[in-house]
């Protein structure tokens, strides 16, 4: 089944199980110890993994285990149901014309993550075009321009125009009959103000169907605070979850879908435009539990 | 005199809260542990209240963690024979390249020939980044076409500083996860064929659990001398400075506080010290 694939401490404190049929509190408080540990160190938000962990404890000790289920099955069954409910299935993306915008923190993944969607539109048989609004960083026009040409999509970006909002109208005009346009902006963090405000201005020009927050897998607790900040200033539908190919579990995400009631969309596993995958919970639910 | 089941619950508390902070959990416990055994049959009498004994012990555990003494930046840049060739290294989107920018202009601010080489020969868009940053700077900048070879980069630069008296070489390298085996192989390379002066590890201030695997095996493909924290402007408490300290040995020698040049602080164990325990 999906958690297979599990932590050795905690595989080992549920073999303890088998063959009961009926838990103790002693029981059921080792395994959510367990799983509260797997969670911190996937990086799930401290609240979080307490909220979850308690919701876990009342309904191993609540529930009577259907007929024929072992203890340990039935354990499991509650942790995966639980982790489901919270991460749900993957955002929803109409195979339609759409504008799709990416936001996040400074070196994210966002400028990659762009060109990747559009890669992944373009599979899907639709017509994509990427526009770069970042004024900001150095090289970023040339990295979203060179990673248009690998992804084989059309891009939009000006060199000499300091102004973001300027550049994401220009590009709306000149993308137009593109079906599906993904626009990436500058990094920035939630206590940038101005660069909020930037954002904001950005997305009254685009008029998102869907604003993705991208956010690296191996980021810390600060992912709530981040999500937060996102949210409030232009919602966030979605979140895509990069550099999955390394030892991160990307456990922040799931404070960022809890703050923005939003869900994961794409999971990005390496810097080429090929490199992306969209969100399945099994297995993203094994990653977090299973080290 | 304090008894454990006193302590029980003020650790368990300090555990998560250094959880919070992202101390990587193993180094928490490790930290938790030691104050476990410091704090046990101390007598009250000598530490005032129980409450302000474990808030200093906290301080004092954090501090001995982080504060590993080791070298100062400033003075070894002036004591080493030049060139001093200075190697970045760490996983993709860090800020290796911005805190180059903002080393370079931190060195020429003292009075320092600097060159800028541009070791990433992969990532999309790496030499015009790095080539516009030092036009702004007024540095030199060495990078060899796209897909080259970045030992070779960095070997020329050290070739163009020893031919023009340049006294310091900043060489980047491409962003590249821990996982990635042939590309930590060619780190090791870059490090064999070039023999850096000192090799600084950049990681960000906002990462969480994953902080202490990378910095372990960056270390392990090429030794660090030194790490740089970024993105502490960015509102995470940089509790990764405490596990990359504890699994390194190696002193952080600056924080990065912002995307301006000047952005750019000598690291006081201090700060985040109180940044955790606040
Ligand atoms: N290994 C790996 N690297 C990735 C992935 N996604 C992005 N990267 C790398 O991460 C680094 C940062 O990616 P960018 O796309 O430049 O990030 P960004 O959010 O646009 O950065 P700013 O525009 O500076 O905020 C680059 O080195 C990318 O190649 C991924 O899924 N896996
Ligand atoms: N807020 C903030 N942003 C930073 C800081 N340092 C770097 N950045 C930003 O982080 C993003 C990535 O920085 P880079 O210097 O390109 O990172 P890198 O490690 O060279 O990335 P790769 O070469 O792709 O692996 C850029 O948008 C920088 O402006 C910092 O101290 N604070
Ligand atoms: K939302
Ligand atoms: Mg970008
Ligand atoms: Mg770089």
């Amino acid at each position: 089944m999906v958690l297979d694939d599990l932590g050795s401490s905690l595989r080992g404190s549920l073999d303890q199980l088998r063959g009961k049929s009926r838990l103790d509190e002693e029981d059921v408080e080792d395994i959510v110890k367990e799983i509260q540990r797997s969670l911190l160190q996937a990086d799930v938000s401290v609240d979080l993994v307490m909220d979850l962990s308690e919701d876990i404890r009342q309904r191993a000790l609540d529930e009577e285990p259907p007929g024929g289920t072992s203890a340990r099955d039935h354990v499991l069954r509650i942790v995966y149901e639980e982790l489901v409910d919270l991460v749900g299935e993957s955002t929803d993306l109409p195979l339609e014309d759409q504008t799709i915008m990416l936001a996040g923190l400074q070196g994210s993944g966002k400028t990659t993550t762009a060109a990747k969607m559009a890669w992944w539109f373009s599979k899907k048989g639709l017509r994509p075009g990427v526009i770069q609004t970042d004024t900001f960083r150095p090289g970023a026009y040339d990295q979203a321009k060179q990673m248009a040409e690998r992804a084989e999509v059309d891009f939009y970006g000006e060199p000499d125009n300091d102004n973001p909002v300027e550049i994401a109208e220009h590009g709306m005009e000149e993308l137009s009959d593109v079906d599906v346009l993904i626009v990436d902006t500058a990094g920035r963090h939630a206590l940038e103000e101005t660069l909020i405000d930037e954002l904001e201005q950005i997305e009254s020009v685009v008029e998102p169907d869907r604003n993705l927050l991208v956010l690296d897998a191996a980021i810390g607790q600060g992912a709530k605070e981040q999500a937060d900040r996102f949210d409030g200033a232009v919602g966030i539908d979605g979140v895509a979850i990069t550099k999955l190919d390394g030892t991160a579990k990307g456990g922040g995400a799931l404070a960022a879908v809890d703050r923005t009631d939003s869900s994961i969309a794409f999971l990005g596993t390496g810097e080429e435009v090929q490199d992306i995958e969209r969100f399945e919970p099994d297995g993203f639910i094994s990653r977090l539990l299973g080290m | 005199k304090i008894t454990e089941a006193e302590l029980e619950e003020p650790l368990e508390q300090l555990e998560f809260a250094l959880l919070e902070g992202d101390v990587e959990m193993s180094v928490a416990r490790d930290i938790v542990e030691q104050l476990r055994e410091e704090l046990v049959g101390t007598a009250r009498a000598q530490v005032k209240t129980g409450e302000i004994v474990v808030e200093e012990a906290i301080g004092n555990a954090l501090l001995d963690v982080i504060d590993v003494g080791g070298m100062d930046f400033d003075e070894e840049i002036a004591a080493r024979e030049k060139p001093v060739t200075i190697i970045f290294t760490g996983v993709n989107g860090v800020g290796k390249t911005t805190t180059i920018a903002k080393l370079g202009k931190y060195l020429d601010d003292r009075g320092y020939d600097v060159v800028l080489a541009n070791g990433d020969t992969y990532r999309a868009g790496a030499n015009e980044q790095l080539q516009e940053h030092a036009d702004n700077l007024g540095l030199k900048l060495i990078s060899h076409e796209q897909g080259g070879d970045p030992a070779a980069v960095i070997y020329d630069a050290v070739e163009y500083a020893e031919a023009n008296e340049v006294d310091v070489v900043l060489g980047d390298t491409a962003g590249r996860l821990h996982t990635a085996d042939d590309l930590m192989a060619q780190l090791e390379k870059i490090d064999r064929v070039v023999g850096p002066d000192m090799t600084i590890f950049a990681d960000e201030a906002v990462a969480g659990q994953d902080a202490t695997h990378r910095a372990k095996q960056f270390n392990d493909a090429a030794e660090i001398d030194g790490v740089v924290l970024t993105k502490a402007d960015a509102d995470s408490q940089g509790g990764a400075a405490i596990s990359i300290a504890e699994v390194t040995g190696k002193p952080i020698l600056f924080l990065g506080t912002g995307q301006g040049y000047d952005d750019l602080e000598k690291f006081d164990p201090e700060v985040i010290v109180e940044r955790l325990t606040e």
